[in-house]
């Protein structure tokens, strides 16, 4: 900033200054494009060399396949409704057969209105001679995230727990969970675990140590599978460390010859187009920061925690899949140590290719810092007189109250839709969005109407504005993509216009209108009306997903959406209308800025003269 | 020949007064089978040995009374325990858990000093002398873990003068308990492992339990103010899993057995082809004999052990059938208790053969207090620790002592230690009358130098459940301070409760004596620890320290930078502010001599 100065000193570099925040975000968008190129991106490898993933010989096959196809029988005869009562009455048993000690957990959520209740059943295998302290975690949910009962995929937890009991060389516990649903039900068990329970989650009655690594198992068929999909998004964007996929990846491939796929990219031929693609999904998904399967609620936690899906038709059967994870858990067994070794933040372009957070995050500052760019310009702009140029004696006062008090009025309405989407009921959700949509429309004419008739801000202060809006959103967004890289790319890139709309004021009263409709193309209720499109589901659903993401997996993804991005458009809707009902419009800056120059110029001939 | 009555008397002086020294035998070995539910076999062995620190002739270890003699050592408990006993379904520890320590090592010594000074020397010279002989990192046990406990432990043996003795604590949760301490342990024994029981100790089987534990304890035992013994008493408790210690003798690898052998239940629908197969529980007694679960049969006995006695006692029910080698004399105690004794040569065998239908098992009596610990919450920067202790008893309130000797790194907040009783006990209007704190004790840790002791008296009320948390702070710690492996974490030590005054049931007296005398220990105090923990600690990247430097000064500067500049500047645009021309690059300025000597040529 203590370069602005001597830089800004010329009015040419001033004027060049729209151009670069252009610049930057064009240079921004095209980085994240050329990622996918093998010279940008990575192959993966493990980094952890105590995993040794396939090493091992795996011998679960013969006759506990009959023992599996039995307890699929009995997954089967329970059925996809069966109550949580009598799944965790049966699971349990079968669990305390095999000499497991076993609990049960009881739980329930309410959001928009709606209950979620269910009961987890775990069994604890506790590693003979083992002191307790460290647990790796296997899970299936009875019904999967789709709410298709995963039979096979209980049934596999079943026989591998029995499987694993006659081993004796575990040297972590190993728990065996069964969620009554892939959702609620992992989160309840996991903040249990931790005691970090809300109310109607009851506690855990047998514990072990740290968990250490977990593995969702999905397998909601009984035919034979083709590839496995493995799903690694966390809650809020958190990845688990990248060794656990890989070591999946890696067994999947070399040992069982089972080919793997990630972000339903099911055909993946590792071209440009296929790993963008994949990337893109990714991002997408990350961004949005929900649950994608049951493994998501541990990733908060600092567990690492992966998802394996069964899909296509193959040849792939359930003794492909228990040798993958005996061999997977046998790795696993072997870590000494917490999972640290690899990335934590990456973004994965197929199976076996990656880009490391060094090469990525560059794209989402560049885009971040064209805002604060626009925003330097603006204060700039606000220090300058408007009629001549007055070779300034003192620096210019900033009337900055109104702008500051305006800004963060704005922001703090974003508790508004925060506190009404979070709260209202299931069934009012659609007409609560719809209603807001058309009131959201209406918003930024309406403030602006009210500033201009009520406060007759000056155009000082409407830079002033401006800038502070426009500086808070570089801000935010530069902290976000620390944090969460994608959902900061993706809100700064739906927030590309605001400077040019910020400036539409002072082009009259076409361009106003023309800006003034663009904006409603980007605005952050369109813009989730567009992922509703993109997942092909109603806007009350994902709504209802998101409230639910609020409430029980404690999603940060509409504090953002809402009290940064919302309240960073609404200033840019009121920015824009301003050309309507403002008083004289000021002269261009352009225009002065011609003029100093002249000024100079003629400065220097008289001197030389 | 006139030598002979002299050599005669003094035979006869020897005899008498050896027997006036030794009231008890020297040496005494005994092994206490239990089935317990599910499949599981308690196999307790007990050696005790008699001896003085300078009597050479006697069976006593003399590397053992060497080491006390030096380290003044009056009274020492060491115990390598792993694994975790399984109160829920076996019943409370044998011998009111006197004879097990925490996960991985743990040691408690009376060592006699004249101040506290000279007790922590010689408790340095006993941990580091006791780590070369058992082969442990006992060595490690310094200031930092040790620990005075003011309630929980109390003398076992007779000691005169109780003001000279300092009680040391100090344990190691992350030890690993192997054979190299299985080795140096059975050299103490005076048959070494060669013969009677102690040959069935063997490093695969005795690591391969659920839970194990050795356990060497010496004490002083008088019979009259002057006449006193050192005895050693050496246990080794374990629990086998009896179907995994026979699978891996008939499969080392546990491959799927074939169908066939698969106990299918033929009650289920979908059996009947033949394919799918719902295995039954394991509950029913499987068939075990000594030579199978122990790898080899009992190899006669040891000839310095006291004879004829019964030296392998099996507690399981009544009616259950047994096979036993010859030459072996079954005693049948009014208690249940079934003993033998073992042949003066040759092997000894007992064979618990297949029955049906199945005895019911009947575990250890109820422990007084269930106890389990965990952390909870999450992060890098605090923590709570919540402990959930019951009581079973229906009737009896039990009061017991809780002691947390924690690392100076895992600072505890006192002021949130927090105590819940469930069900709630009916409201007096008195919080000190309420609280079941009856007393506390608490030593604050002092960074590197000593840890956290914290020892709490409580009362807990007949069938209710006490849930005690804390919250503490991790310290960060230098990057020289991180052990190998830093990312797996930091053992907590387990808490030890220490219940106080329990009567014992009948069951609890076990059989163990030597020539009649009981051997007490803790006073009729009854041990429960509970597991380690493991805390992960904040933890630099160890393998990128150059990254970590960089990024630590980068956003060092950039933070200083801004926050510096904020305080300092105002934001302004250049030409807004008066003199202008200071801000001139070098270019411009250049620039301006240049313009200027064109002027200076053009005057002149």
């Amino acid at each position: 900033m203590a370069i602005i100065p001597l830089a800004l000193r010329s009015a040419k570099l001033f004027r060049l200054l729209p151009a670069l925040s252009a610049l930057f975000v064009l240079v921004g968008i095209a980085w994240l494009l050329v990622l996918p190129l093998d010279d940008y991106s990575r192959r993966t490898y493990i980094s952890e060399n105590a995993l040794l993933p396939g090493s091992v010989h795996t011998y679960f096959a013969g006759s506990e396949q009959n023992v599996f196809q039995a307890y699929r029988e009995e997954v089967k005869a329970l059925g996809r409704d069966a109550s949580s009562d009598d799944i965790v009455a049966r699971i349990g048993d079968i669990f305390k057969g095999q000499g497991l000690k076993v609990g049960v957990q009881k739980y329930k959520y309410t959001a928009s209105g709606k209950d979620y209740e269910g009961k987890n059943v775990y069994a604890v295998l506790e590693a003979p001679r083992g002191d307790a302290t460290e647990s790796m975690v296997l899970v299936a949910g009875w019904r999967n995230m789709d709410d298709v009962l995963n039979e096979s995929g209980v049934a596999l937890v079943l026989a591998l727990a029995r499987y694993f009991k006659r081993w004796s060389l575990w040297s972590k516990d190993v728990i065996f969970l069964i969620t009554s649903d892939s959702r609620a039900g992992p989160q309840a068990w996991v903040d249990a675990y931790h005691d970090m329970q809300p109310q109607n989650v009851s506690p855990l009655p047998v514990k072990s140590g740290a968990i250490q690594s977990v593995v969702v198992l999905d397998y909601p068929t009984s035919s034979s599978f083709d590839s496995i999909h493995i799903l690694y998004d966390g809650i809020n964007g958190q990845l688990p460390n990248l060794d656990l996929f890989n070591t999946a990846v890696s067994i999947a491939g070399k040992q069982m010859d089972i080919h793997t796929t990630l972000q339903e990219m099911y055909s993946h031929n590792d071209g440009y187009s296929s790993r963008l693609h994949t990337m893109l999904r990714g991002m997408v998904n990350q961004g949005l920061g929900h649950a994608t399967g049951p493994h998501s609620s541990f990733i908060p936690y600092h567990i690492d925690a992966i998802t394996l899906q069964v899909s296509g038709h193959g040849y792939h059967d359930e003794v492909s899949m228990g040798r993958l994870l005996e061999s997977l858990f046998r790795s696993l067994n072997n870590l000494l140590e917490h999972f640290h070794q690899s990335f934590f933040f990456y973004l994965l372009l197929g199976a076996r290719r990656f880009v490391s957070i060094g090469t990525y995050l560059p794209s989402a500052m560049l885009l971040a810092s064209s805002f604060t760019l626009s925003a330097i310009r603006l204060w700039v702009q606000s220090g300058r007189t408007t009629t001549t140029i007055t070779p300034a004696c003192e620096t210019p006062q900033r009337a900055l109250l109104l702008p500051t008090v305006f800004t963060l009025l704005l922001h703090l309405l974003g508790a508004i839709p925060l506190y009404l989407f979070n709260t209202t009921t299931s069934t009012s959700l659609t007409t609560t969005f719809t209603n807001f949509t058309l009131l959201t429309l209406l918003l930024p004419i309406a403030i602006s109407y009210l500033l201009h008739t009520l406060l007759h801000p000056t155009q000082h202060q409407l830079t002033l504005i401006s800038c502070i809006s426009l500086l808070l959103l570089g801000l935010f967004l530069a902290a976000l993509a620390t944090l969460n890289f994608s959902l900061s790319f993706l809100i700064a890139v739906f927030a590309v216009p605001y400077p040019l709309a910020h400036a539409a004021a002072g082009r009259g009263k076409c361009a106003s209108a023309f800006w003034v409709l663009l904006l409603q193309v980007v605005a952050p209720t369109m813009a989730l009306v567009g992922v509703a499109k993109y997942w092909g589901e109603e806007v009350g659903l994902i709504l209802e997903e998101a409230a639910f993401g609020w409430v029980v997996w404690r999603m940060w993804t509409q504090v953002v959406v809402w009290c940064v991005w919302w309240p960073a458009w609404v200033c840019a809707g009121v920015m824009a209308c301003s050309g309507w009902w403002g008083k004289v419009v000021e002269k261009k800056m352009e225009e002065v800025e011609v003029r100093e120059e002249k000024e100079e110029k003629k400065e220097r001939k008289e001197k030389e003269l | 020949m006139r030598l002979r009555p002299w050599l005669n008397s003094l035979l006869l002086l020897f005899l008498t007064t050896t027997v006036c020294a030794y009231v008890y035998k020297d040496y005494d070995e005994n092994l206490l089978l239990k089935t317990l539910p599910n499949n599981a076999v308690l196999a307790s062995f007990r050696f005790v040995t008699n001896g003085t620190y300078t009597n050479h002739h006697s069976l006593f270890p003399r590397s053992l009374a060497q080491i006390l003699s030096h380290s003044n050592t009056r009274e020492l408990h060491l115990k390598f325990t792993m694994g975790r006993w399984d109160a829920e379904s076996w019943g409370a520890q044998p011998f009111n858990g006197q004879t097990a320590g925490g996960t991985g090592v743990e040691l408690w010594a009376w060592v006699e000093a004249v101040d506290g000074p000279t007790a922590d020397k010689r408790w340095t010279t006993l941990t580091n002398a006791l780590s070369g002989l058992f082969c442990a990192s006992l060595n490690f046990i310094d200031g930092t873990r040790t620990i005075r406990p003011v309630m929980s432990f109390t003398p076992d043996g007779d000691h005169e003068d109780m003001d000279r003795l300092h009680l040391l604590h100090g344990s190691l949760p992350r030890e690993p308990v192997c054979t190299e301490n299985l080795t140096p342990f059975l050299k103490l024994l005076p048959c070494k492992g060669k013969v009677g029981i102690s040959s069935l100790l063997d490093g695969h089987k005795l690591f391969d339990a659920q839970w194990q534990s050795m356990s060497i304890d010496v004490r002083p035992v008088c019979t009259a103010p002057d006449s006193c013994v050192l005895q050693l008493t050496q246990t080794v408790d374990m629990v086998l899993d009896v179907e995994r210690s026979l699978q891996r003798r008939d499969y080392p690898v546990p491959r799927p057995r074939p169908r066939e052998e698969l106990n299918c239940d033929p009650n289920k629908p979908y059996g009947a082809d033949g394919s799918p197969c719902f295995p039954r529980s394991n509950i029913a007694d499987l068939p075990w004999s000594i030579s199978e679960v122990f790898g080899r049969p009992l190899h006669s006995y040891c000839p310095l052990a006291s004879e004829p006695a019964e030296h392998v006692c099996l507690d399981v029910p009544q009616e259950r059938p047994i096979y036993i080698t010859r030459d072996s004399i079954e005693v049948r105690h009014p208690d249940g208790r079934r003993c033998y004794t073992l042949p003066p040569a040759g092997d000894f065998d007992i064979i618990l053969p297949q029955q049906s239908p199945a005895l019911p098992i009947t575990p250890f009596p109820e422990p007084p207090l269930y106890a389990s610990r965990s952390f909870t919450g999450h992060g890098q920067e605090h923590g709570g620790v919540k402990a959930v202790i019951k009581n079973p008893h229906p009737t009896r309130p039990v009061e017991f002592v809780y002691l947390e000797s924690l690392p100076w790194f895992m600072k505890p907040y006192l002021h949130t230690l927090k105590t819940t009783i469930y069900p709630a006990p009916p409201a007096t209007g008195d919080a000190d009358l309420e609280s079941p704190v009856t007393a506390l004790y608490y030593r604050p840790a002092i960074d590197r130098s000593r840890g956290t002791h914290l020892e709490a008296s409580l009362l807990l009320p007949a069938n209710s459940t006490l849930i005690l948390t804390y919250d503490f702070e991790k310290a960060i710690l230098r990057y020289t301070e991180y052990p190998p492996d830093a990312n797996r974490g930091f053992d907590i030590a387990p808490a030890v409760i220490t219940v106080l005054k329990h009567s014992p049931s009948p069951q609890h007296t076990l059989p163990y004596t030597i020539s009649g005398a009981p051997i007490q220990q803790g006073h009729g105090r009854v041990a429960i620890r509970t597991t380690s923990l493991l805390l992960s600690l904040p933890t630099p990247d160890f393998s990128m320290p150059y990254n970590v430097i960089i990024l630590t000064s980068t956003v060092m500067a950039l933070a200083f930078g801004s926050v510096f500049n904020l305080l300092v500047r105002r934001f302004v645009g250049a030409d807004e502010v008066a003199g202008k021309k200071k801000f001139g690059t070098v270019v411009e300025k250049i620039r301006e001599k240049v313009r200027r000597l064109k002027g200076k040529r053009k005057t002149e």
